[in-house]
């Protein structure tokens, strides 16, 4: 007998979208640590240092024991030489798919840059806020 | 003898739906034996972080399951790891707050045979009892052979682990 079941995690759209921005955020940061690590030998220490904070405050906000406000976010790209670029973009609409409409107050941006590493040609995604660490 | 898709048209395991973009793909995938099902939907909901984050542990769930099907890497170097192998073919998914167990047949398929809060199964010292019940849970599971990937380096379960 076939009894297909599928099975989905029940969440807002809105927390959905702030869990993978978090993460995404995070992500970035232990990348550019690690990258920059490999580079001219930063570590969580050394940014400590430079921050103010113990080592274990980074360790903790790194591994997502934490949570990592938007100033030390800041604070953490510019120990690891980094800038930021952050971007509000509307969703891309298509022919036959349901897309909100953008509320008045959402912000324009010109610039788009896809955070992932982007699977064939970059577009711009449906997904909630994207961030980049640059050199 | 099963394969995957029959035991699924059985019930023996349930298949994870990932709430993807347009443009993203499922490039792995993720099966639950029901209590694991049970047990995401019934008590995870009413757990709390014991690191007091904004992110639940549902949240964080959601989160990592989307990051895994979707193909996101799942380490950052050697450091910074979702992704811890046990023993005997087990493996474990980590969140700030949970700890998720199964093992990959093949690779990339993830099949779910537990999971609990990271405090609860440290406190209590669960990691053996967990493993050692997803060997169990494999053996009994009607699955054609071979039932796991073997190896304990990511790259061995997982594309694009890195």
């Amino acid at each position: 007998m076939t009894q297909m079941t599928s099975f989905q995690i029940a969440i807002k759209p809105s927390r959905r979208a702030a869990g993978r921005f978090v993460s995404r955020v995070r992500t970035a940061l232990q990348r550019a640590l690690v990258e920059e690590g490999e580079r001219r030998g930063v570590n969580q220490s050394k940014i400590a240092e430079e921050i103010g904070v113990h080592r274990s405050v980074i360790s903790r906000e790194l591994n997502g024991r934490q949570d990592i406000t938007l100033g030390r976010v800041a604070e953490l790209a510019s120990a690891l030489g980094r800038e930021i670029e952050f971007a509000l973009v509307s969703p891309k609409a298509r022919d036959g798919q349901n897309v909100p409409l953008a509320k008045p107050e959402a912000v324009q941006v010109q610039n788009i840059h896809q955070f992932s590493k982007p699977v064939g040609p970059v577009t711009r995604s449906t997904e909630a806020p994207v961030m980049e660490l640059t050199t | 003898m099963a394969t995957l898709l029959e035991l699924e048209q059985r019930g023996d395991v349930v298949r994870f739906v990932p709430s993807l973009a347009w443009n993203e793909y499922e490039d792995r995938r993720i099966f639950l034996l029901p209590h694991a099902k049970d047990w995401i939907e019934n008590v995870l909901p009413t757990l709390g972080s014991t690191w007091n984050i904004e992110i639940s542990p549902e949240e964080q769930l959601d989160t990592l399951f989307y990051d895994f099907c979707s193909g996101k890497a799942l380490a950052v170097g050697k450091r910074f790891s979702k992704l811890h192998p046990r023993e005997n073919g087990i493996w474990e998914l980590k969140t700030a707050d949970l700890r998720v167990f199964g093992w990959f047949q093949p690779k990339d398929c993830f099949l779910v045979t537990a999971c609990n809060g990271a405090e609860v199964i440290k406190h209590h010292k669960l990691y053996r009892g967990y493993c050692d019940d997803a060997v169990r849970l494999r053996n009994n599971l009607d699955l054609n052979e071979p039932k796991y990937v073997s190896g304990d380096d990511p790259n061995d379960v997982v594309s694009d682990c890195y």
